[in-house]
């Protein structure tokens, strides 16, 4: 019989053999793959996010947790892909221009994966028209964009307009980074504004369902 | 303003704790700040704003050490960026012509059997790090202007991550502490290789200012407890030489660093920079709590500085000088660097306002 909640716990510790081998067992006890990666995989990585969030965990435990999850995964994606489940939504992920920057964009882009949202990372130093192209491109439901230095800031509020004047439907945009606020968001028009990975499941969560 | 003090005795005195004159004073800028400055009136470079801040402290070394030291091959280059591979076997992609953070491609050090084979032996193999008669010319011209002087060095965890990257470094960190601690201790080993040789050849400053950023907005990288395990026994290995060289010692490090405030107290830190504003640091919460155990240096914020509006320039710097003086250990620099949206005319009304708001009386 699979244990999830074992599964769960592996990811919580990041016990990646152990992840890898209970995924294994669930897929051969025929577990619903949603089931697994609800239940299993996505769920430790809440628990994980949740404890990120309230500083009880950090960063070498989130990323041993994600490193479980990203190798189970390596198990179950042939399954969810048989069974023609999908990601629950699509984000586009990238530090804006003149940024090259990369370690917090990397953090959401582990975080929203550990969410089950599809990521597209397109790296750093990203002009408008790609965050444009790529969100078009993968009919994506969030763009993240990120931005260490100040000096950069303005390349955020370009990107921002670039994809406002593309007119596409439904897709949320999410601004993070050091010097970002929920001033500096609102004032650019973003959808929302997350000061740290783990928050940046919630933002975006909270921003898809309104 | 009448300066009744020497700088170096005025920064002595502010790291004890005592009476002085006046706020020491120090500032970084980026250099894309001092281009704006020129084009906005600004005569000369950086020495001319330090002479302008009336600057206390004199930097005498830079002590990062490196395993393959000199190596800066190009790998690949266009017109905006190009691909390194510098003396720590750390590929990144970097700006030509601007400054900013590289993005980090790979490091040679990926796994721990490298770092024993290969890298550590290369490192423990160097030379000084440090080259003792530009130190010695320094320290000679710090004396002469009765200066604070400082030897300055990169610590432990920075090195960690600049060898091996920051995801194997804090995957390292969780599952292989010993390593981390090895590299750190080797490291350390290095740095105090270089002080010590410098104090031989008659350089005998009056301070350590240790980099290494061990937090981002909202937390440490690491735990405390973590942090304690590994890398602090190095910080307090720093901390002792400065010690027992009689000298003060600074840290540097941005972020949110609240959690770990008493364990640098532990360590026997004596001063704490730049203080990160948007990190959470507050010197108006965090000096009646840790003024009379800690100097505090900086927290000016740069995203207000960087608003140019006047008034809120003028209440940031009032009353943060005025929570710092409060416990006569503080020492004025920005929250980081001076970037360039702050105006030259905005920074020339900072050092205004310190002559104005930085005095005892």
């Amino acid at each position: 019989m699979a244990d999830l909640s074992a599964l769960q716990q592996a990811v919580i510790k990041g016990d990646r053999a152990n992840a890898v081998k209970l995924t294994q067992e669930a897929v051969n006890a025929k577990v619903s793959p949603k089931e697994i990666l609800d239940q299993g995989l996505v769920a430790g990585m809440a628990v994980v996010g949740a404890r990120f969030k309230k500083n009880e965990v950090f960063v070498p435990e989130v990323l041993i947790a994600a490193r479980a999850m990203k190798e189970a995964m390596g198990v179950l994606e042939p399954v969810l892909a048989k069974a023609g489940i999908k990601p629950a939504h699509t984000a586009v992920i990238g530090t804006v221009q003149g940024d090259l920057h990369d370690i917090g964009k990397n953090l959401v882009a582990m975080m929203w994966k550990g969410a089950n949202f599809g990521v597209i990372d397109l790296g750093t130093n990203v002009p408008p028209e790609k965050f444009v192209e790529a969100a078009k491109q993968h009919q994506a439901n969030v763009v993240g964009l990120s931005a260490l230095l100040t000096t950069t800031m303005p390349a955020m509020k370009k990107t921002v307009e670039a994809i406002k004047a593309a007119n596409l439907p439904g897709v949320k945009i999410l601004v993070g980074g050091a010097p970002i606020t929920q001033a500096f968001a609102n004032e650019v028009g973003a959808d929302g504004f997350a000061p740290d990975a783990a928050t940046a499941v919630d933002v975006a969560k909270k921003v898809l369902a309104a | 303003m009448k300066q009744t003090l020497t700088s170096c005795e005025r920064v002595k005195r502010m790291m004890e704790h005592r009476d002085h004159d006046r706020v020491p004073r120090s500032d970084g800028y980026w250099d894309e700040t001092i281009a704006r400055w020129q084009a906005e009136g600004l005569a000369g470079s950086t020495e001319q704003v330090w002479q302008l801040l009336d600057r206390d402290f004199a930097h005498l070394c830079w002590s990062w050490p490196r395993p393959f030291p000199g190596r800066q091959e190009v790998l690949e280059q266009n017109e905006e960026t190009r691909v390194v591979i510098d003396g720590f076997g750390q590929k990144t992609r970097e700006w030509k012509h601007r400054s900013g953070t590289p993005e980090h491609l790979g490091w040679e050090c990926d796994s721990r059997q490298v770092w024993e084979n290969r890298i550590k032996p290369a490192l423990r193999a160097t030379d000084l790090h440090v080259h003792v008669a530009d130190a010695q010319a320094q320290y000679a011209q710090g004396r002469t202007r009765e200066r604070w002087c400082y030897l300055a060095g990169v610590e432990g965890f920075e090195a960690t991550r600049k060898i091996m990257g920051d995801e194997l470094a804090m995957i390292a960190m969780a599952e292989d502490p010993d390593w981390i601690r090895d590299v750190s201790r080797v490291h350390t080993d290095m740095v105090l290789r270089d002080f010590e040789a410098l104090w031989k050849a008659g350089v005998h400053p009056d301070g350590v200012w240790i980099y290494g950023d061990m937090a981002y907005n909202h937390a440490t990288v690491c735990s405390p407890a973590m942090y304690r395990d590994t890398i602090w026994p190095d910080h307090k290995r720093l901390a002792d030489w400065a010690h027992a060289h009689g000298c003060k010692f600074i840290y540097h490090t941005d972020g949110d660093i609240r959690a770990v405030m008493d364990l640098y107290i532990e360590a026997g830190f004596d001063c704490l920079q730049p203080l990160e504003a948007k990190a959470n640091m507050d010197i108006r919460e965090l000096c009646p709590v840790y003024g009379d155990k800690l100097a505090m240096f900086g927290n000016i914020d740069m995203l207000v500085a960087g608003s140019n509006d006047r008034e809120r320039i003028e209440h940031e710097v009032r009353s943060k000088l005025a929570a710092g003086m409060a416990t006569r250990a503080y020492a004025y620099h920005s929250d980081h660097s001076v970037p360039p949206t702050v105006s030259w005319a905005t920074y020339q009304l900072i050092i205004e306002l310190l002559d104005r708001y930085g005095n005892y009386e």
